[in-house]
């Protein structure tokens, strides 16, 4: 290339760039003008700015302060049963989950495109509805209790579940599956000696992950009716006692936080 | 002729394993070194210990005399400007197109938010369709990275390495990945170039023959240890032998 071919090139390239840059520079600016007007839209012009003083911040904040011990001895049944409660819906959760995502995975729906939208219809399904929805709908059908909590949360831990396993299934290295074809595995065989090996650390990870999302969902399923430290939580706020929201609230936290530890330690253990 | 490179003694590993257990080299500003030796032997971790991509435990690396073990983060990394790199898988950034990946090679000279930005000089930009044009990959800058052969891949890489202007090239089995026909390609494009730019090299590779056919040093590594040091004529049977520890047949 000589040196006027190659001066030229370059102009062309940069031109080039500049023309993606600019592109790029605009994209950033419609984003940011976009954010900038809704803030404007739904925080500024929204909210009475006159009620909010720094008195006012101070005094709801310090309700929460004093703290009512009276409800701890209220706390354990129900922690317990929150526990219960996302731990059985997760078992259940996955166990539903694996026929859709079995379904929903493009590489083995069983029936081509029709059950693969099926499988992937059940999994908007499940995700598409808050938990507090699928509360009402079970409390509604099984009556108020644990049992309508525990399904809300299996059904609703499905969508996240199955997802996951499916697309973990369609992007699973082929070279395992073709070396069991050929040596002349069936399809049961591919499946349980080719795909599975590879899709448990996600398989595993997933379901610890959603435990640790059950547990949080389990402390709100009260609030309809559904067990669990909700209820409590619920009663107090009908008593507006902050004080023992703030026992409550506390209580969630440290199930939580004793969740995420327990959900490390498995983690580390399994995969 | 003052050496580029002098490695003393260099020592790498963990507590439980050492890798390198002392090895000792000096490179000349024309030389095209070869390391060779089995899986294993520590040739992957010398190469890196150059740059400091791996931390080696003790020793002297002297670039162009500066010890680059005693160099703290900030002045390695200006050094690393001058030490070129070429790898066995390419490395290439796979979603960026072919300009933007020789491109990257400028980074080490490109501030953090002109780098973000993209904007590199345009002298960059000309070196860079320059060095495309060399390796024969001026008709592809606008290609993604994944778009390519293996063989182009790796003349994006060598290209990428060149832009920086490299006192030394680090390349670490430049050929594995590629078939026998584009591995020679290869090879003979790093040593034209190394010589047209005079650049000398540390190459990592496992293939005697093109060790032999390329180099005009080989050193054979066995266990973190060197076992010859040599030009290709005296790497005969009883050499090889020795560095690949069995019969050779």
């Amino acid at each position: 290339m000589n040196a006027g071919i190659l001066a030229l090139r370059v102009d062309g390239i940069e031109a080039g760039r500049q023309r993606t840059r600019r592109l790029r520079f605009l994209t950033y600016a419609v984003i940011l003008i976009a954010v900038a007007w809704s803030i404007e839209v739904i925080v500024v012009r929204d909210t009475d700015w006159t009620r909010i003083t720094l008195k006012s911040l101070l005094e709801s904040a310090l309700r929460f302060t004093q703290l009512d011990t009276s409800v701890v001895p209220e706390l354990w049944k129900p922690a317990l049963e929150t526990v219960v409660m996302a731990t059985l819906a997760t078992v259940v959760g996955l166990v539903m989950s694996i026929p859709v995502a079995w379904l929903g995975a493009a590489n083995i729906t069983p029936f081509g495109k029709s059950s693969y939208a099926f499988g992937r219809f059940l999994m908007t399904m499940s995700r598409s509805v808050h938990e507090i929805v699928w509360g009402l709908i079970f409390v509604s059908a099984v009556g108020l209790g644990a049992l309508a909590g525990v399904l809300a949360m299996a059904v609703r831990s499905i969508g996240f579940i199955s997802k996951t396993i499916a697309e973990a299934i369609e992007d699973v290295d082929p070279k395992p599956l073709e070396a069991i074809r050929a040596a002349g595995g069936t399809k049961f065989q591919i499946l349980w000696f080719a795909i599975l090996p590879q899709i448990i650390p996600v398989f595993v990870g997933n379901m610890i992950f959603e435990w640790d999302i059950n547990i949080r969902r389990s402390t709100i399923m009260g609030l309809v009716g559904a067990g669990g430290l909700g209820l409590l939580l619920f009663r107090q706020m009908a008593m507006s006692n902050y004080g023992g929201i703030a026992v409550v609230i506390l209580a969630v936290l440290a199930l939580i936080i004793l969740g995420e530890v327990a959900s490390h330690y498995a983690r580390r253990a399994v995969i | 002729m003052q050496a580029v490179l002098e490695v003393k003694d260099l020592r790498a590993g963990y507590a439980e394993r050492e890798i390198l257990k002392g090895v000792s080299f000096t490179l000349g500003p024309d030389d095209f070194f070869a390391v060779i030796g089995p899986s294993g032997a520590g040739k992957s971790t010398l190469i890196r210990c150059v740059n400091r991509l791996v931390e080696p435990k003790s020793g002297q690396i002297l670039f162009n005399g500066v010890d680059l073990l005693k160099l703290s983060y900030p002045e390695m990394r200006l050094q690393r400007r001058n030490i070129g790199m070429i790898f066995q898988e390419f490395n290439l950034i796979e979603r960026l197109s072919v300009m933007d990946n020789v491109l990257s090679g400028r980074l080490g000279y490109t501030g953090t938010l002109r780098s973000i930005l993209r904007m590199y000089t345009k002298d960059d930009i000309a070196q860079a369709l320059r060095l495309l044009d060399r390796v024969g990959l001026s008709e592809h800058i606008d290609k993604r990275a994944d778009r390519l052969s293996g063989g182009q891949r790796q003349r994006v890489g060598i290209a990428r390495a060149l832009i920086q202007n490299p006192k030394l090239l680090l390349v670490d089995e430049p050929t594995s990945s590629l078939d026998p026909k584009i591995s020679r390609e290869v090879m003979t494009l790093i040593r034209e170039i190394a010589a047209e730019f005079h650049i000398p090299v540390l190459c990592n590779i496992h293939d005697v023959d093109l060790a032999c056919d390329f180099c005009t040093r080989v050193i054979g590594l066995q266990d973190g240890l060197k076992r010859f040091d040599g030009p290709p004529a005296e790497l005969d049977k009883a050499a090889l032998r020795d560095i690949y520890a069995m019969e050779v047949l």
